[in-house]
């Protein structure tokens, strides 16, 4: 059924609005299950309900009020203390919230399917009958009518067990005969009402859609942004600037060419090109901060998801969240969702114990999860730590031998950090089975590819025994990065800040050679040398000199001085792609466009020092 | 007036008309279709990029997009030319990718039948590669080679990432 709604600014409000509600409920919800008396938290919980309900009846999505309004009836007598809040009754509700969402991301796609919602229904009924006492016992009824594999389209309020057992039996028989013939649905006497649409014949044919949480998640996508009002007005401010100075300079020009005051010109220009540059870069930073998000964005999904693990692996686990007011550019939030619901899965799967080992070790019943986010310099590095029982390194390099992914020679040879970074390994998991949790040796690989795609950096810290964290370090935003201008013979590169150690200006008499390969004594290391003059094939401009500078960048662990003839000076430079007929060029990144509109590339150090292979577990030092 | 002559000739002949740029590169004339090409523009400043093939110029910044250049006369294994006050920038669009061709002179956009254009001819040894050669057209006063940017690319691309990566 394609939605014909007259006003699409109006569905479009109504879209925005539920989106927004949708993911602060589940949130509420989970925070209201730890505190059930928190009667301001309930209240909110309930008004956001009523509002998405209102607004659905007011736009005629009579499914969607349908759900909502048997969702706000069972929250109202929670509010009204009629029923106790417990596990099963969340279940429920969580349940009922996901069909909300489920049906809010259908409506936009445009595309209403038709979803069983009666089954959800059907579970949140018993809540609604008198005895509210009874609501616990009769939740087993319940949940055999959701084993069910056809949807249950006439369940109405079953009283006792056995009739609940009964009707859906009942249900599963009209469902068939509803498929057979679509119009007996609606002429079915039972009191709850069928599905708005004949469609539901369809539907019933079809094995019913689990409301997915994965659907839910698509609701949060970022193609539309809101923004502050107030750093809407600021950009205004800044734009009108711009154009007082753009009037300014064409003023100046017009002076000029008609012979006035030449004397003053290089003045006035002077002092013209410094408010340009003032104004433009208060509006470049007001514009990065449009892009930003607060990581809360990602954060808030991880309750509900560690509530349900948590529930599903029989452990017993305390989420800390914090920082989550820390901003990023709007692309790094899309990325890091996947690889945090990795590690945290991982967390909780293999790094928290059941709480009978968590007695047995000294440790409280309660496993904590710590997420943590916040800024570091030109960073932000999002921590997950777990208090669980830590890596285990001789298992970890027993499983990669087992499974074919090292040699022993490799293993010998390797430290301990090295035997961490093996989990990163494709195909590798120290599980005995494959769950659907975890055990393929996926995840950790996906980890990696993202946060390598994001130029992001993992540290694994890892106390045997006590938990282990994971570390990532990620860009704040990937368009503009500070960088350093350096030359090579008459060309200009630009290499990224945040590899950069040090610079050093040093006499060619200073290098010497270690079996072939040029170095340099630094303090009391010996640095290896790059010189970027042989590595980019530049022509020889002529000029020998004593002297020349080295830039030290950091890739990991390695050190490489790159030698270069001169430094230019540090710049902010936004970063444009090459293109894909250049993309793989080994040790440029990408390039940049400079001040004069000449092109210059961007050197990546990676690239350069590590080579493909073992770029993907960087760290910083 | 040649060109009227041509349309005039190409009309008589029949078939669909196509519109062709053509360029010239060591006095040979080429053609390549109208649609293909975005722009011509002249020389800019070249940025050098070290570890391409040796027919890539380098990249340009087009009005704040950065593109690779590729020297039609290096690619052709052709004698190096200075650049001059006619040398051009053809910048195409190949495989989906803005890229920029540097050519010697770029002279005029000349309309044909499709009928005029031949197979190119069995076996040209040396010069241009015969992959991206798509056909010659033969008139009276003149002879153009018509050049598939495309098919060079896409066989030059597997090539060149094969090396890379």
């Amino acid at each position: 059924m394609a939605i014909d709604c007259e006003d699409q600014e109006l569905l479009e409000g109504f879209l925005a609005e539920t989106t927004e509600l949708l993911e602060k409920l589940d949130d509420d919800l989970i925070t209201l299950e730890k505190s059930p008396d928190d009667s301001e938290l309930m209240n909110r919980i309930f008004r956001s309900i009523h509002t998405v309900k209102g607004a659905s009846s007011f736009l005629g999505f009579d499914f969607l009020v349908k759900v909502t309004h048997k969702t706000e009836d069972v929250l109202n007598r929670l509010r009204k203390v009629e029923l106790s809040l417990n596990s099963e009754i969340m279940d429920v509700v969580l349940e009922a919230v996901d069909l909300v969402k489920t049906l809010v991301a259908d409506i936009k796609d445009g595309e209403i399917v038709e979803r069983d919602i009666e089954t959800v229904i059907s579970k949140l009924i018993p809540y609604l009958s008198e005895g509210a006492g009874e609501a616990s016992v009769l939740s087993p009824a319940a949940s055999a009518t959701r084993k069910e594999p056809a949807p249950a389209p006439a369940a109405e309020a079953p009283v006792t067990q056995e009739a609940a057992l009964k009707e859906a039996a009942e249900a599963l028989e009209e469902a068939a005969a509803a498929a057979q013939e679509p119009a007996a649905a609606k002429e079915e006497p039972a009191k709850a009402a069928p599905p708005p649409q004949p469609k539901a014949a369809a539907a019933s044919k079809e094995p019913p859609k689990q409301p997915a949480a994965a659907k839910g998640d698509e609701l949060a996508d970022n193609t539309t942004v809101r923004v502050d009002v107030k750093r809407l007005d600021d950009l205004m401010n800044q734009v009108g600037e711009l154009v007082l100075e753009r009037n300014r300079m064409i003023q100046l020009h017009s002076d000029f060419q008609a012979g006035l005051d030449i004397s003053g010109f290089t003045d006035d220009f002077g002092k013209l090109s410094k408010r340009l540059n003032f104004v433009t870069s208060e509006l470049q930073m007001q514009v990065l901060k449009m892009r930003m998000l607060p990581v809360e964005k990602v954060f808030k999904k991880f309750p509900r998801i560690v509530r349900n693990l948590a529930r599903d692996l029989g452990k017993e686990v305390d989420l800390q969240v914090f920082g989550e007011e820390t901003e990023l550019d709007r692309s790094v939030v899309d990325e890091i969702g996947d690889p945090l619901i990795h590690l945290i899965r991982n967390a909780l799967d293999h790094g928290l114990e059941t709480p009978d080992e968590r007695l047995a070790a000294g440790k409280g019943r309660v496993g904590t999860v710590v997420l943590s986010a916040a800024h570091e310099g030109n960073q932000i590095v999002i921590s997950i730590k777990d208090d669980g029982r830590g890596i285990d390194p001789e298992r970890v390099s027993k499983k990669a031998l087992d499974k074919g992914l090292v040699t022993e020679d490799q293993l010998a040879s390797m430290g301990q950090r090295e035997i961490l970074e093996l989990i990163f390994l494709p195909g590798f998991s120290t599980k005995e089975q494959t769950t659907d949790l975890s055990g393929r040796g996926v995840g950790m690989d996906v980890v990696r590819t993202n946060i390598r795609k994001l130029n992001g950096i993992i540290e694994i810290k890892n106390d045997l025994g006590h938990g282990s964290e994971f570390i990532l370090k990620l860009p704040l935003t990937l368009a503009i990065i500070q960088s350093l201008l350096v030359e090579v013979e008459k060309e200009i590169y630009s290499i990224p800040l945040s590899s950069v150690i040090e610079t050093l200006r040093v006499s060619t008499r200073d290098f010497h050679m270690v079996g072939g390969q040029e170095v340099l004594k630094l303090r009391d290391s010996v640095l290896p040398l790059l010189r970027l003059q042989q590595t980019f094939d530049c022509a020889h401009a002529g000029e020998d000199r004593e002297t020349c500078y080295v830039v030290i960048v950091g890739v990991a662990e390695k050190r490489v001085g790159l030698v270069v003839s001169r430094l230019l000076g540090q710049q902010e430079v936004a970063i444009k792609s090459l293109g894909k007929f250049l993309a793989n060029l080994p040790g440029i990144g990408g390039s940049t466009i400079m001040g004069d509109g000449r092109v210059a590339l961007i050197v990546d150090p990676m690239g350069l020092i590590g080579g493909g292979e073992s770029a993907g577990v960087r760290k910083s030092a | 007036m040649q060109t009227t002559a041509l349309k005039l000739k190409s009309e008589e002949a029949g078939g669909e008309l196509i519109q062709l740029v053509s360029f010239n590169l060591e006095k040979e004339e080429y053609g390549i279709n109208v649609l293909m090409v975005r722009e011509i523009i002249r020389m800019l400043n070249i940025t050098r990029v070290p570890n391409t093939p040796h027919y890539v110029e380098g990249v340009i910044n087009l009005r704040g997009k950065v593109i690779p250049i590729i020297s039609l006369r290096k690619k052709f294994d052709l004698m190096e030319a200075e650049y001059d006050k006619r040398t051009r920038i053809m910048v195409m669009e190949v495989v989906g990718e803005m890229m920029g061709f540097i050519v010697d002179e770029v002279s005029e956009v000349i309309r044909i039948s499709d009928k005029e254009i031949q197979p190119p001819p069995p076996v040209v040894s040396g010069g241009i590669e015969q992959e991206c050669m798509a056909g010659v057209i033969n008139q009276a006063e003149r002879l153009l080679v018509l050049l598939d940017l495309e098919k060079m690319f896409t066989a030059d691309e597997r090539r060149f990432f094969s090396t890379v990566s």
